[in-house]
């Protein structure tokens, strides 16, 4: 047995109100703390807001902030992921994840992948992160952090598991739409989450940690109903959408080994070949190399040429 | 008679929301609207039709019915039912109420403009209506709460500046079939529900006469040309008529400008809406903050 009690805090941030919003995380990680868990999540931008557009620069914090260093002194004895809009030297601003333990900062994860389609604007506002690593944490167990829309690409989860993540643990601002009858829960977005969450922490055999803020900016309802998925993709744990609360569930990281014995799929991947086609895939999609399957007329590195 | 009752509402399958979580999601709008914006109150118009008595219902579910002032603002010509049922969602609701005639206001200016023609005064009506319940917001403390639904905003039938100002509007992203739908569910009077939608801008009138088509049909329209993004060929492959599909994408193209802030011409290094972008409640945003 490998217990960790698992803290999700399904807050609703106040926009563009960082003090407020780091009151509130301080108080949720004692709450946590006296609930004994031993890792605590908050959502996407919960330091911050979701929708700040020009307020972003406003609210960004250096890595070495003051205000991020008394955070990470509340969390003594804890693993705690926090997200924030992140400044770097180079004045870029990235929407982060950060693991905070013992009162240290240990990792910091850019968001990768910036939707900027339909509802989603946030290239405009924000860089995107250039690296995926997974970390070692004081829970003994490698974390993969991945913010929200870094979920939707294959890549993601694949690469964490394979870095040596156990534990994929996504932070979320995820609006919620379309409230046609037929979805399993109501709310198509919670459909589609729900079943990614469950497909990635079956196929890296890996405990999937999702937490999702709630409450409204302009006209985004965000719809928590954060969950904790085993690495048999059965879910643990699933938290009611729209109400804020901190919900703790409990899981046993022994899961990891048995999944993983019993079904080797990290085991059997194969990054050399994924990387070898990959590049040949990058190198004919800039016309430097000859595709040797595909159609006449095709684009280059597209095999299949358009319809007549 | 025939013997079988009328259903109540026709609801095309592809429309049927989950009317809990439309409450819910509501619900937590309307608070956060009033909340971001340092209000506890709400005040809007109450005409008697469906769409103001939804919102009613929806705002009283959130923050309480005695949060709420419902204003009836009855042209002479207006039509008794519209205040009849008016009163019934107030009686139900327990809310405020209040009346307040607009005749006197609008016969004063169209005294000297006898031969305006029944649009223009339609305009005018809605445009004096919105200019009371300005007013009163203040003395109400409370947010005015918008009632348009998404059919009628696509197609362009409402007044700019009229019935679509607001301060937030929680139901302008349901069809009309929807309203009826989440009506049901809430409990809103059954009279209000089945009688035909009408803009009450003159006697008799009613929304579907007027624009020759009926709801469920041009919410289908709707929901599978634009939220569905299907093409005008694929619609009437689904069996539209193709005269009724394109007239539709005339009057949603024509109407593009009554659902977007004015353009500003561009002159500095920052400008509204442009390249100065910012959530519209921030820090400081609240009133009395």
């Amino acid at each position: 047995m490998q217990p960790v009690r698992i803290a999700l805090a399904q807050v609703a941030p106040r926009l563009g109100d960082l003090e407020a919003n780091l009151a509130r995380h301080a108080e949720l990680i004692d709450e946590a703390r006296g609930s004994g868990a031993g890792l605590v999540v908050f959502p996407e931008l919960g330091l911050t807001g979701y929708l700040l557009q020009d307020l972003a620069a406003d609210v960004a914090m250096r890595l070495d902030d003051p205000r991020l260093a008394s955070l990470a002194e509340a969390t003594r004895g804890l693993s705690v992921v926090v997200s924030f809009v992140e400044e770097s030297a180079d004045h870029r601003l990235f929407i982060a994840a950060a693991l905070l333990e013992d009162g240290e900062l240990r990792h910091v994860h850019r968001k990768v992948h910036l939707p900027t389609y339909g509802m989603f604007d946030e290239r405009r506002f924000f860089a995107p992160g250039d690296t995926l690593r997974a970390v070692p944490s004081r829970l003994g167990a490698g974390l993969g952090l991945a913010v929200c829309e870094d979920f939707w690409h294959l890549s993601t989860p694949q690469v964490l598991a394979l870095d040596g993540a156990q534990l994929l643990v996504n932070v979320s601002s995820s609006p919620g739409r379309d409230l046609a009858r037929t979805h399993e829960v109501g709310l198509g977005t919670a459909t589609s989450w729900r079943t990614l969450m469950r497909t990635y922490a079956q196929l890296t055999t890996s405990f999937v940690v999702f937490c999702n803020r709630v409450g409204v900016d302009e006209s985004l309802s965000f719809w928590g109903g954060s969950e904790v998925i085993a690495p048999t993709g059965a879910a643990v744990f699933s938290a009611p959408m729209f109400d804020e609360g901190l919900f703790c569930v409990d899981i046993d990281l022994a899961d990891v080994r048995r999944e993983r014995i019993a079904l080797p799929l990290l085991r059997d991947e194969r990054p050399e070949l994924v990387a070898r086609e990959w590049r040949r895939l990058i190198a004919e999609r800039a016309g430097l190399a000859a595709d040797s399957t595909a159609d006449d007329g095709a684009a280059p590195g597209f095999d299949v040429a358009p319809e007549r | 008679m025939t013997g079988t009752a009328e259903p109540l509402f026709v609801l095309p399958g592809e429309l049927a929301i989950d009317t809990d979580v439309a409450r819910q999601v509501i619900g937590a709008f309307i608070q956060g609207q009033l909340r971001q914006a340092g209000f506890e109150r709400a005040i809007l118009g109450l005409s008697g039709g469906i769409d103001s008595a939804l919102v009613a219902y929806l705002v009283a579910e959130a923050i309480g019915a005695e949060r709420l002032l419902c204003l009836s603002m009855p042209y002479r010509t207006s039509s008794a039912s519209s205040r009849t049922d008016a009163a019934s969602v107030v009686a139900a609701l327990g809310c405020a109420f209040e009346t307040v005639d607009i005749s006197p206001m609008v016969d004063a200016y169209f005294a000297s403009e006898p031969d305006a023609a029944p649009l223009r005064r339609g305009n005018f009506m809605a445009r004096q209506r919105m200019a009371v319940l300005y007013d009163r917001s203040v003395t109400w403390r409370g947010l005015v709460v918008g009632t348009g639904n998404k059919t009628e905003s696509l197609i362009g039938y409402t007044t700019l500046f009229g019935d679509s100002a607001c301060a937030f509007n929680p139901i302008g992203d349901l069809y009309k079939s929807q309203v009826r739908q989440l009506s049901a569910a809430i409990g809103v009077p059954e009279a209000i529900i089945r009688k035909a939608p009408s803009a009450d801008l003159w006697p008799g009138q009613t929304d579907e006469t007027e624009a020759g088509f009926s709801y469920p049909e041009l919410d289908r329209l709707l929901f599978w040309r634009i939220d569905m993004r299907r093409s005008v060929e694929e619609l009437v492959a689904k069996g539209f008529e193709r005269a009724t599909v394109e007239r539709v994408d005339r009057m949603v193209a024509g109407a593009e400008f009554k659902r977007q802030v004015p353009p500003i011409a561009k002159l500095g290094p920052r400008t509204a809406g442009v390249d100065y972008l910012y959530p519209r409640r921030r820090p400081g945003s609240a009133a009395g903050s």
